[in-house]
């Protein structure tokens, strides 16, 4: 096979994804912010621009405006690396993710892994962060961080495990394929296994446990922690963080839109498109800000608990469950 | 290697720099706008924060991590999972149940770590007490 390599295709995709990741966060910032607003019955921002659009521009200029603060007695190379090793992973996640047919960066044939690969390096820029700053709380926060990132990527995996078994593909554009309309979508596939549903709710929830959201964000509890990792973070360092947060949680929606509600194509089986795909997952998006500021945050032990008795369990005998279904049908 | 996979490679390559870049950029536009110093009098800026006060001790003691036992079991699991990829990316492409068995059998082993640990007790959580007696 020889082709040769399509340099504009490869910029401009480039430069979309990254342009992608700073609209969304700042725009996830502004409706994470309306959302709580409204959940708390108040209003949210509402002074800058018409409804308060342009705040997290406002904000973003605020942030890079500040002193940048290297605490004295820091580790000042891991202090200054941690911000990269959280956002730069995030971006590199945009090569495979399908936003429709041809809309993706490179169709890459281990697509789920290289995202899973590169999802996993997010947890040692928050535990270096953490470190880095020799800062107790941080220090504590990045202990916690890692330890429960370590519980929830095993029933995510053992999930995916169990995907990729009824897809029998890492191609994440060869699994949107397979679910043409909302008969198809894995989610609902009951042959494959009765407890799809299940296997998507754990997946959810890991991916919410992943990214450090409420009701599971021990790692940066304000009641007992300050901040959390990003404690001595002032200014971008802790623009950085957030810029990262945002966009994991929009590629850990992405994942649960494309491995279970059938990515870009319609419910209808009519118009497939980016546009299912975008609010699919905004629409995830939105339940976990709702989850967010609806739950009370858990405690580590139950957290740590709820993965490794109840989650991890459940994904294996879904997965022992599959195995036997897909040689029984 | 093959010219397509090679491609690939590059992509990712190619976002791995422009995600530093994307990282990078802000702190460079925040070194040209930000102040370099503050006014604060007393000189503590680059002090670690301990709530107002001056902090006590260093952060790096070593501390009680009680669940690294849970990092232990991690370990197996982990392992085990990258095993279960390929198993479950060829499963079902040949008739008959040998795969079935084989991959009962290795969840099964894999099961009984939790088990293990659920019987010694990794899941309770009890205050250790020094006890001089």
């Amino acid at each position: 096979m020889n082709e040769s390599i399509n340099i504009p295709w490869l910029v401009g995709s480039l430069v979309a994804a990254i342009a992608f990741v700073a609209l969304n966060a700042s725009m996830l910032v502004w409706l994470e912010r309306k959302v709580a607003g409204h959940i708390q019955r108040r209003i949210g921002p509402k002074e800058v621009g018409p409804f308060g659009l342009f705040q997290s521009f406002a904000d973003g200029l605020k942030l890079m405006s500040k002193q940048l603060i290297v605490p004295e007695c820091s580790d000042r190379i891991l202090f200054k690396v941690a911000p990269l090793l959280v956002m730069v992973p995030a971006i590199m996640s945009f090569v495979v993710i399908p936003f429709s047919e041809n809309l993706v960066a490179r169709n890459i044939n281990i697509g789920l892994l290289v995202i899973f690969a590169f999802a996993s390096v997010n947890v040692l820029g928050l535990l270096l962060g953490g470190w880095g700053s020799a800062n107790k709380y941080a220090v504590i926060s990045g202990a916690r961080a890692v330890s429960q990132n370590v519980a929830y990527e095993i029933p995510m995996l053992v999930t995916v495990v169990t995907m990729i078994m009824v897809t029998q593909t890492m191609n994440l554009n060869e699994i949107v394929l397979q679910q043409p309309d909302i008969f198809h979508w894995y989610i609902f596939r009951l042959n494959a296994s009765p407890l799809m549903p299940v296997a998507f709710l754990i997946f959810f929830v890991c991916s919410m446990a992943e990214t450090n959201r409420a009701p599971f964000d021990l790692g940066e509890a304000e009641s007992e922690l300050v901040a959390g990792f990003h404690t001595e973070y002032a200014g971008m360092g802790f623009g950085l963080f957030f810029l990262g947060e945002y966009a994991n949680v929009f590629i850990g929606c992405s994942l649960a839109t494309i491995l279970f509600l059938g990515g870009w194509q319609s419910p209808f089986g009519v118009f497939p498109g980016v546009w299912w795909f975008l609010l699919k997952v905004y629409t995830l998006i939105f339940v976990v800000m709702w989850a967010r500021w609806t739950f009370p945050r858990t405690t580590l032990y139950g957290l740590l608990n709820l993965s490794w008795k109840i989650l991890i369990p459940i994904s294996l005998f879904n997965l022992v469950l599959t195995g036997v279904m897909l040689k029984v049908f | 290697m093959e010219q397509h996979s090679l491609f690939d490679l590059l992509y990712v390559a190619a976002f791995f720099l422009g995600g530093v870049g994307f990282a990078v950029g802000p702190f460079i536009i925040s070194h040209l706008l930000a102040p370099r110093g503050t006014r604060a009098t007393r000189a503590k800026t680059t002090q670690i924060y301990e709530c107002g006060m001056d902090p006590i001790g260093d952060a790096w003691i070593r501390f009680g991590i009680v669940y690294y036992l849970y990092a232990l079991m991690f370990v197996a699991f982990a392992v085990d999972v990258l095993f279960l990829f390929p198993v479950a990316l060829v499963y079902n492409r040949a008739l008959g149940s040998r795969d079935l068995v084989e991959l009962v059998m290795f969840v099964g082993i894999l099961s009984l770590v939790i088990i293990y640990a659920w019987k010694k007790g990794v899941f309770q959580w009890e205050r250790k007490i020094y006890n001089p007696r």
